[in-house]
């Protein structure tokens, strides 16, 4: 089967996602890559990353992903999400922590794209958000997400939470009344789990992902191609290979092609519950 | 880390079983470590799963018997001073029903002539020695020996095993590889270290 017939049927993900840097300003108790300010950059590139949207789109890819590290402190991330966003439908992951009035001015033409940033908020009350994310993290997300708003820019919020079914439904209410209040409709307020990989694995946190639970998803990185955008995490300092589908990015085709095969001898009874986005 | 012994570390880190890439998984083994060859290559899967095919068709059976090919492995591995692949294809030479004098002559240990009786066989080993160790075409007498004992189809298969085990002689001695500890507790056992 064809890429494109594959991403039709469902048997690979239609997004391409790119890790556009490692590195971070903040340092999370669950980060997947271990992100942190001092970690090295491994930047993908942004003529890299034009160059590999392209030949995506021309293989049948519907979307692209980016995400790190923290991608918006990167000078060229806006003009990066204009380019990939004329292509196919994008989103940013981002802890929403960079926007200061010049960023937003960069990003402003964003809003004329299918564009949406992502940004993560975990909890209602500042102190427990900050306990996993960093000081004047709540502070910064609740100032930046409106102004974003304001300027046409589609927002979603991902609340990364240890056990999403066992929240109390009025703390879970609160969190939603917030989003809402930040112009965020309950459409664009996702949840998801911890992952048990990277630093959330250190700080023992998190549910296990194996291949079997993930979807194939095409995740483009410094280091190589991976099956998803929960493989290329770091333990102690050390990047994990065992979702590596090939050190080839270049041409696509290549490791596109591997991703498909590796998707269509999984083994029956696999679960691919979990979703970044 | 795979277990295996070394005296100093490979230059590369053997990457462990639960770290292995998906398409490498098939070559690591259920139980036990993966061979260093198998758990360096697999940094790179889409080269491992091309180049592990290829190394196990070369050296494995084909036509050419297993005697035959371990004489050529054994014997290039010598002349490159491999100590990594003298040791792992010394027990694949015993395996393959060589004599233990004749190991020692392919390791250079002891004369071919007095260890190899068939004209065959020598013809055979001074075509390896001028393969591995010349720079240009195979000279005149060593063709002439050889084409009297092999016809094309074994002198094809013959210098591309030498040619395989060349790289690979390369490959593990250039990464200090480490014999696998299996293989060297073997050797011990057989006074073959
Ligand atoms: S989880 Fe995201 S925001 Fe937090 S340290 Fe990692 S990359 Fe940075």
């Amino acid at each position: 089967m064809s890429v494109a017939a594959s991403i039709a049927s469902g048997t690979l993900g239609g997004r391409v996602w790119f890790y556009s840097n490692y590195h971070c300003n903040l340092r999370c108790a669950y980060c997947l890559t271990e992100s942190a300010p001092e970690v090295s950059r491994r930047e993908l590139g942004k003529e890299e990353i034009l160059a590999r949207g392209r030949e995506a789109r021309e293989l049948g890819f519907t979307a692209f992903g980016v995400t790190g590290g923290e991608p918006f402190i990167l000078e060229y991330m806006p003009e990066l999400v204009s380019g990939l966003g004329a292509e196919l439908p994008t989103v940013v992951l981002s802890n929403g922590t960079a926007f200061n009035e010049r960023r937003l001015r960069e990003v402003e033409p964003l809003a004329d794209l299918p564009v949406h940033v992502q940004i993560s908020l975990d909890h209602p009350d500042p102190d427990e958000n900050d306990e996993m994310r960093g000081p004047e993290n709540f502070r910064k997300v609740v100032e930046a997400v409106p102004k974003l708003v304001e300027r046409g820019i589609g927002v979603r919020i991902a609340t990364t939470l240890e056990d999403p079914d066992a929240v109390d439904p009025e703390e879970r209410e609160r969190l939603c009344e917030l989003h809402r209040s930040l112009g965020v409709p309950d459409e664009d307020h996702i949840v998801r789990p911890i992952i048990n990989r990277g630093r959330a694995m250190t700080n023992e946190m998190g549910v296990l992902a194996g291949y079997e639970q993930l979807d194939p998803e095409l995740t483009l990185t410094a280091d190589g191609a991976f099956y998803s955008p929960f493989g290329p995490t770091v333990r102690g300092g050390r990047l994990d290979t065992d979702l590596l589908v090939s050190r080839t990015t270049s041409p696509l085709r290549e490791p596109a092609e591997a991703l498909l095969r590796i998707a269509e001898s999984r083994p029956p009874g696999h679960d691919t519950s979990i979703g970044i986005n | 880390m795979t277990q295996a012994a070394a005296s100093a570390p490979s230059l590369v880190p053997l990457v462990e079983a639960d770290q292995a890439p998906i398409l490498a998984r098939p070559y690591f083994p259920a139980a036990g470590p993966a061979s260093p060859l198998t758990a360096s290559l697999a940094h790179v899967p889409e080269i491992l799963e091309v180049a592990l095919p290829f190394v196990g068709r070369v050296l494995g059976p084909t036509a050419l018997d297993a005697r035959t090919k371990e004489i050529v492995v054994l014997r290039t591995s010598a002349l490159m001073e491999c100590s990594y692949c003298v040791q792992t294809h010394t027990a694949a030479a015993l395996d393959s029903g060589l004599a233990r004098a004749q190991i020692e002559a392919l390791r250079g240990e002891a004369g071919i002539e007095e260890a190899f009786a068939a004209a065959g066989e020598r013809a055979l080993i001074a075509w390896v020695d001028e393969v591995a160790l010349g720079r240009g075409a195979v000279g005149e007498e060593v063709t002439v020996r050889a084409r009297e004992a092999m016809g094309d189809p074994e002198l094809v298969e013959l210098t591309l095993v030498v040619g395989a085990t060349l790289m690979l002689n390369r490959y593990c001695t250039a990464l200090r590889l480490p014999t696998s500890a299996a293989t060297l507790l073997r050797l011990a056992e057989e006074g073959l270290a």
